[in-house]
């Protein structure tokens, strides 16, 4: 696996200032062949509770759990999970895991076909049994895909209690189906899982939409990737956050890994690239001093396969200090953007009409100014953009429910910031 | 001479009494390389200095070799370049090369305001060091050879590595000298500047910088308004991809006028531009140290007290 990593910033600090801001690009070219190093183990996790039952949900689920089947490679272990108030395994037999061949999988869309609408809804005992069903194969690259239409119905705190036990033990991308689930609620499953969530509004695109997480699950090839970073003494990580290809805060995260070094979860990897924004709190030098505020490295149990160099110069020259680097002060905006939409949601469902017109319209200038068109789509459907440049938006009256939760989902998107300096 | 040894860096085996190594171009004399294992001169701790020069544990890079280096070549040359106290960076580089009593010598000051100027500095005193290693007949003709080829070699530079070198290109300025037996030639591009320091008397600027303010003082401006404009040091002509063609100034000197050559970067000149204040400072630097080197070393601190603003880099060569 051929990986390189590459950091941007301005590295000229005044005197006197201690924050070392850097963009640290991650990229694999993939396993030689696009081979798997490890094996894989993938489970389906579909709601069956009674709501399933309404516009043709259950139909649609049944083709998108057959539809992700069918793109599981040969070789790949695999189970269905089926949803209800407890935890069932509807394929292979309880405890088992299927090894995928084309007659196993036939098997499989044959299994499908018994899933029933009936029960409630208990994420927390839904995860934990895919975190046993995984636990049979440590080393494995392991990723989940978890369909609800609505609320966990599991008492206070429980869900939040095996997220704690389970987190980032394996990769789970939720989708949503309808309105009648939370945001939040998944939201928070997908960060503790390294995941994505998202909403699947229309049943019909849910089939598509297991293929697509399917078949980009098929494409990793290495099960747990690290960023390790190592700071000096009397420095401090105010954060690593993941920024592209969508804002994800990872400073939680963080396991200690000797001295003033710590790892913090990558996931799984294929061919790809992402962008890393690392804030070091350094104490000031003098002018003309140079400091290694971080080393950062990319690694794998024991293997380094790169590293990049975080820096910082003390100059009085303001020439150099003032500079903004320009992946730095994108990312940063990218965030503010998530943040601001996030915030003008929350104010607009708290009847506060004044901060979220605020929100939105700092969130609007933001997606225009980044060339941000998706989440500038997005948000013209909660707002009217008068004026994209200054921010001026007005809330429109009747908001879709769907759409909303899709600007909501999708607010952590950002894009890409072009290479030249 | 009295530098005897083989290259370290590269293990060569150089022509006998090069300040330089010909094989590999490294500084045999001069700042020392970061070496892993060493104690940290930041935070004083032991052997924590890692193999990329940085302190294991304070983050602080321990040694870096341009700050401040030194050439010896004993009776016939000496030269020293220095960070000074405000640059982050020392954007000054030099190239010092003896064979017997015949010197080559170069001085480059890096443009701060184009992006790696120390890269185009050390570029161009090399480009220019290793063509003035021929240098016969006409030597006026041979300088003028050494700075196009660091010209081009500069001008290259923006093409390669960082994309940002397209953007704000490397630029620098070049003072280039070769002495043969008693013939002296000279050249240069930009502001720093070559002198011919008398036994006594003021001192005498060789080159006419290409800055601003000769400009207009050639066209009848007082020297003093000149020199006090915000614009006085920009540089007219300069070596760098956006130099457009390079015509380097070049002139010889008359044998059997017994005092010393200097060439120097602004960081030394702007705290002496009286001919004699500067003639008096180098000879009281020459006379009180007991080598040449120390001299210029001397030179360097004396423009550090002065405040230190900019890089300083002087290089003396006795001439008679």
């Amino acid at each position: 696996m051929a990986y390189t990593a590459e950091a941007f910033q301005n590295e000229f600090l005044a005197l006197g200032a201690t924050e070392v801001n850097a963009i640290v690009t991650v990229t694999s070219s993939g396993a030689e062949g696009g081979r798997r190093t490890a094996g894989a183990t993938e489970i389906i996790i579909v709601d069956c509770s009674g709501s399933m039952q309404a516009e043709g949900r259950m139909v649609a689920a049944r083709q998108a759990a057959k539809a992700a089947v069918n793109c599981i490679d040969d070789g790949v272990r695999f189970a269905i999970i089926a949803g209800v108030s407890t935890a069932q395994q509807l394929f292979p037999a309880p405890g088992q895991l299927a090894v995928a061949t084309p007659e196993i999988r036939a098997q499989a869309v044959g299994a499908i076909d018994r899933l029933q609408a009936n029960g409630g809804t208990a994420m927390g005992a839904w995860l934990k049994l895919a975190h046993q069903l995984f636990a049979q194969r440590p080393g494995d690259i392991q990723h989940a895909i978890l369909l609800t239409d609505g609320e966990n119905g599991e008492y206070r705190g429980y869900l939040e209690n095996v997220l704690q036990e389970i987190g980032g033990s394996f990769t789970c991308d939720c989708r949503g189906i309808g309105t009648s689930w939370q945001v939040s609620e998944l939201r928070k499953i997908a960060t503790a899982m390294l995941g994505s969530v998202d909403i699947v509004a229309r049943p019909q695109d849910l089939a598509a939409a297991f293929e697509q997480m399917m078949t980009a699950a098929m494409g990793k090839t290495s099960a747990d990737v690290q960023l390790k970073v190592w700071t000096p003494v009397n420095s401090t990580v105010r954060f690593v956050k993941q920024v592209e290809p969508q804002v994800t805060d990872l400073t939680g995260k963080r396991t200690e890994d000797g001295p003033r070094a710590g790892r913090y979860p990558l996931g799984a990897w294929g061919s790809e690239s992402r962008d890393y924004h690392v804030c070091i709190d350094v104490t000031a030098g003098a002018a003309g001093d140079e400091m290694l505020a971080a080393r950062v490295s990319v690694v794998e149990g024991e293997t380094v396969h790169a590293q990049c160099l975080v820096r910082a110069v003390w100059t009085d020259d303001a020439a150099l200090s003032t500079r903004i680097n320009r992946q730095v002060a994108h990312y940063t905006g990218q965030a503010e953007l998530a943040d601001a939409i996030q915030a003008g949601i929350e104010a607009r469902k708290a009847g506060d009409d004044r901060t979220a017109t605020l929100k939105f319209g700092r969130a609007a200038q933001l997606a225009h100014e980044s060339g941000n068109k998706a989440t500038e789509e997005l948000l013209a459907t909660v707002v009217e953009i008068e004026d994209a440049a200054t921010g001026t938006v007005r809330l429109r009256r009747k908001v879709d429910a769907a759409d909303e939760m899709a600007l909501d989902t999708r607010s952590t998107k950002t894009v890409r910031v072009g290479r030249a300096q | 001479m009295t530098v005897t040894d083989d290259c370290a860096s590269c293990a060569d085996e150089r022509a006998a009494g090069a300040a330089f190594c010909e094989n590999c171009g490294r500084a045999l004399a001069g700042g020392a390389e970061p070496a892993a294992g060493t104690d940290c001169p930041a935070c004083d701790s032991t052997g924590t200095v890692g193999a990329d020069g940085y302190c294991g544990n304070c983050g602080m890079l321990a040694v870096r070799p341009r700050d401040h280096a030194e050439i010896d070549a004993g009776e016939v040359a000496g030269a020293a370049t220095d960070r000074g106290l405000r640059h982050h960076r020392n954007e000054d580089a030099m190239w010092l090369a003896t064979r017997g009593t015949d010197v080559d010598a170069v001085v480059c000051d890096g443009v701060s305001a184009s992006f790696d100027p120390d890269v185009a500095s050390e570029v161009a005193a090399e480009a220019a060091g290793k063509v003035l290693a021929a240098a016969t007949g006409d030597l006026a003709e041979h300088v003028a050879a050494a700075i196009t080829a660091a010209a081009e070699a500069v001008a290259a530079l923006a093409g390669i590595g960082d994309p940002r070198r397209a953007a704000s290109n490397p630029a620098c300025t070049i003072v280039a000298a070769c002495v043969r037996d008693e013939r002296i030639a000279y050249g240069w591009v930009g502001d720093s500047r070559a002198y011919r320091i008398p036994p006594e008397g003021d001192a005498e600027q060789l080159t006419e910088d290409d800055s601003w303010a000769t400009h207009a003082i050639a066209f009848g401006v007082e020297p003093q308004v000149a020199w006090n404009d915000p614009k006085a040091h920009a540089i007219t002509a300069w070596l760098g991809a956006d130099a457009g063609p390079v015509r380097p100034r070049t002139a010889t000197l008359e044998g059997g006028q017994p005092g010393l050559l200097v060439l120097c970067s602004d960081g030394l000149w702007n705290y002496l531009t009286e001919p004699a204040a500067f003639a008096g400072t180098v000879r009281r630097a020459v006379r009180e140290a007991p080598d040449l080197v120390s001299a210029a070393r001397a030179l360097t601190a004396f423009a550090n007290e002065q405040g230190g603003a900019d890089n300083t880099t002087v290089v003396l060569v006795p001439i008679n």
